[in-house]
């Protein structure tokens, strides 16, 4: 994608638009493109819905996940285990 | 490097990264007393390869890697049928937007701000392909970059990305359909897998 004049975004329709939406979020699009792309969401209300809803879908699944705390007894049993191939420390 | 030594490395490198193996055994398995024999198997695996890994280098993805290959050769045959085949990660985008723009038509579109989300992200990740869920879990949830997920994978990166986005569409099915099973939309049908293809 490119423009001739580089300060003026290229214009895109919605199915290009569409079709990167998960590389515009994960920010792997060239500059060009991601100009294009935030360029169309900001004047498309209909994507905008797309983008805005797959973004905070992303953002919420790690907040659904949440990390597996100090796992205590866990980390005992690994410990115990480990002793039996030689580990040191308790 | 003595004994005491080397396992003083192996706490502070490898045993420290407990909790991000946790959660990644548990996405993997759905079944937390599998998942913990999946990390002590992980661990004991790491330790008697513990020379051979390289100091400085990313302990996480490692263990992500040895805990990935513990669970397909227990899971081998799961882990073969589903078909990767014809993925295309554009047509991922469009589709998740296809039907995000049904859900919003049927009324359930700010399902997110509708449903109890952690849960049902939990739910709706257990529905979704092992080989699908990897690539959110190391990316989305890990914040590992496409080509970090590729290594663990043992994939090239176009395979994660194309992963990735199934997956993402996948996960957005799955919480339409929880939408309507939990009477959040009455008579509404949720986006079918393939829809807007």
């Amino acid at each position: 994608m490119s423009s001739a004049d580089t300060d003026v975004p290229a214009l895109i329709d919605c199915e290009t638009a569409v079709r990167a939406l998960y590389d515009f979020l994960d920010g792997r699009l060239s500059d060009a493109t991601t100009d294009a792309v935030q360029h169309h969401v900001e004047t498309c209300r209909n994507c905008a819905s797309h983008f805005v809803f797959a973004r905070r879908l992303l953002d919420l699944v790690p907040a659904a996940l949440p990390l597996g705390g100090e796992a205590g007894q866990l980390r005992m049993r690994i410990v115990e285990a480990l002793k039996a191939d030689g580990y040191s420390r308790s | 490097m003595t004994d005491t030594i080397r396992d003083a490395a192996f706490d502070a490198v490898v045993l420290a990264a407990l909790p991000h193996v946790v959660r990644f055994a548990r996405s993997l398995a759905h079944d937390d007393a599998l998942a913990d024999d999946l990390v002590q198997e992980t661990y004991l695996r790491a330790y008697r390869s513990w020379d051979t890994f390289t100091p400085g280098a990313d302990a996480r993805r490692w263990l992500f890697t040895i805990c990935r290959n513990v669970f397909l050769r227990l899971r081998e045959r799961d882990a073969r049928v589903v078909d990767t085949s014809g993925d295309d990660a554009e047509l991922e985008s469009l589709a998740a937007a296809v039907e995000h723009g049904q859900a919003l038509r049927s009324g359930y579109g700010d399902l997110l701000d509708r449903i109890d989300v952690a849960p049902a992200i939990r739910a709706a990740l257990a529905q979704v392909p092992e080989v699908y869920r990897s690539a959110v879990i190391l990316v989305d949830v890990e914040g590992n970059s496409y080509e970090a997920a590729a290594e663990v994978l043992g994939v090239p990166v176009g395979t994660v990305r194309s992963r990735l986005f199934r997956a993402r569409r996948l996960l957005q099915q799955s919480l339409f359909t929880h939408a309507v099973d939990a009477g959040i939309v009455r008579g509404a049908t949720p986006p079918g897998p393939g829809a807007g293809r």
